[in-house]
């Protein structure tokens, strides 16, 4: 049973900008972008999936279908080994965490990004992360914890589960 | 500054982070010994540093601002005739549904994506900085499997993150850590995939520079892989 039409351009509004992002910044090709995109949506609705994550059932199938072309743009399997093909998916797998690391980092509310940025990439200690935002060294202790939980759950609704 | 017993919990965040001070990480540490509720908490938020550093030294581009000359390109957001669009391909697309019912899935597959060579390239030039940690490879005599380790250091123990291919398929194998006693811990088990090549992520408590060396073997004992640090 497809889901109908009200439900396909819904899907399209709520998740169509967060999916050309990710197709955008996976394939590096801007033209690509929106057929992915539909085509993804296209496959969700005629799959019709009960799915409860739909971000994450979007997400895997946008991955699939990226490595399925990534594929069939590489050398002929029989020239490949199966180690070759292994490794090309690692890194195309990888390439896709990346895009979505970041973009979960991007969803992540403002003042939860400030710590992550100050006490994991800028390894700054709760001290000077406090003096560097202007707040207490508590309340840079609760934002870590908060920001890391959030994280979590953004990236477990992406499909990013490792 | 000092923390009370009750606000413990929250040093999770930057437990896991990193930028606790000396009092506060050796009270959490300990803290984490006797509290479930914690040590369930670390095992679900314990991934994130190696997916942060996925992101790359600064995190990204949500972390840093774009540099002069290169903007991204912006994505339009979806607008009413862009949904249209796609409503009439659903519309066309039911239709050939009752048509054409058992090749849909291929034909449209092959149709949108016969455009060939678009995507190799610039996916495997995406790169991401070297996470501050030790790389072996490891193999065996006689045997074609290649594993590569890398050792993570944690506040908990090590992170082994291994990629491992040409591996016996027709037993289950066990990542074994030996530290400088000689002792053994097992760090993780897996079945080979028909492929051969696994990634997965083990952990041990052994601290990285007490491990002396890392060993794949089959569920008899045989050694496929092993490699000193």
């Amino acid at each position: 049973m497809p889901l109908d039409e009200e439900a396909v351009a819904e899907i399209y509004r709520e998740h169509g900008p967060m999916l050309r992002r990710v197709v955008w910044r996976a394939t590096n090709d801007a033209n690509r972008v929106e057929d992915i995109v539909q085509e993804v949506i296209l496959r969700v609705w005629k799959q019709a999936p009960q799915a409860d994550n739909l971000r994450a059932y979007l997400i895997t199938t946008a991955r699939h279908l990226i490595v399925d072309q990534h594929r069939a743009a590489g050398r002929r399997p029989q020239e490949a080994t199966l180690t070759e093909i292994a490794e090309r998916d690692s890194a195309l797998d990888q390439a896709l965490d990346q895009v979505l690391v970041e973009e979960a980092l991007g969803r992540l509310q403002d003042n939860h990004r400030d710590v992550v940025r100050c006490l994991y990439y800028q390894r700054l200690s709760v001290a000077e992360a406090s003096l560097r935002l202007g707040v207490p060294e508590g309340t840079v202790k609760s934002r870590a914890y908060y920001a890391v939980r959030n994280l979590r759950v953004i990236l477990d609704e992406m499909g990013v589960t490792r | 500054m000092t923390t009370g017993p009750d606000d413990l919990h929250v040093l999770l965040g930057a437990y896991v982070l990193g930028g606790l001070s000396d009092d506060d990480h050796r009270a959490y540490s300990e803290h984490l010994r006797t509290c479930t509720q914690c040590q369930a908490e670390l095992g679900q938020v314990s991934g994130l540093p190696r997916l942060l550093d996925l992101a790359g030294p600064e995190g990204g581009l949500h972390l840093v601002a774009p540099p002069p000359g290169a903007p991204i390109p912006l994505m339009k957001e979806p607008d009413d005739e862009r949904v249209s669009t796609l409503l009439t391909e659903v519309g066309r697309r039911r239709r050939r549904r009752r048509t054409l019912a058992s090749v849909l899935g291929a034909a449209a597959a092959v149709a949108l994506f016969a455009g060939g060579a678009w995507l190799g390239p610039s996916i495997l030039r995406a790169t991401t900085p070297e996470p501050p940690t030790t790389h072996v490879t490891a193999s065996a005599p006689g045997s074609a499997a290649s594993v590569d380790v890398a050792l993570v250091t944690r506040g908990w123990g090590t992170q082994l993150d291994l990629e491992c291919s040409g591996l016996p398929t027709d037993s289950p194998l066990t990542l074994w850590v030996v530290d400088n006693y000689g002792k053994e811990y097992a760090a993780a088990s897996w079945r080979a995939g028909g492929s051969g090549y696994t990634k997965l992520t083990g952990s041990t408590s052994v601290p990285t520079y007490e491990i002396k060396s890392v060993e794949v073997r089959t569920s008899m004992g045989k050694v496929v892989a092993s490699a000193r640090t």
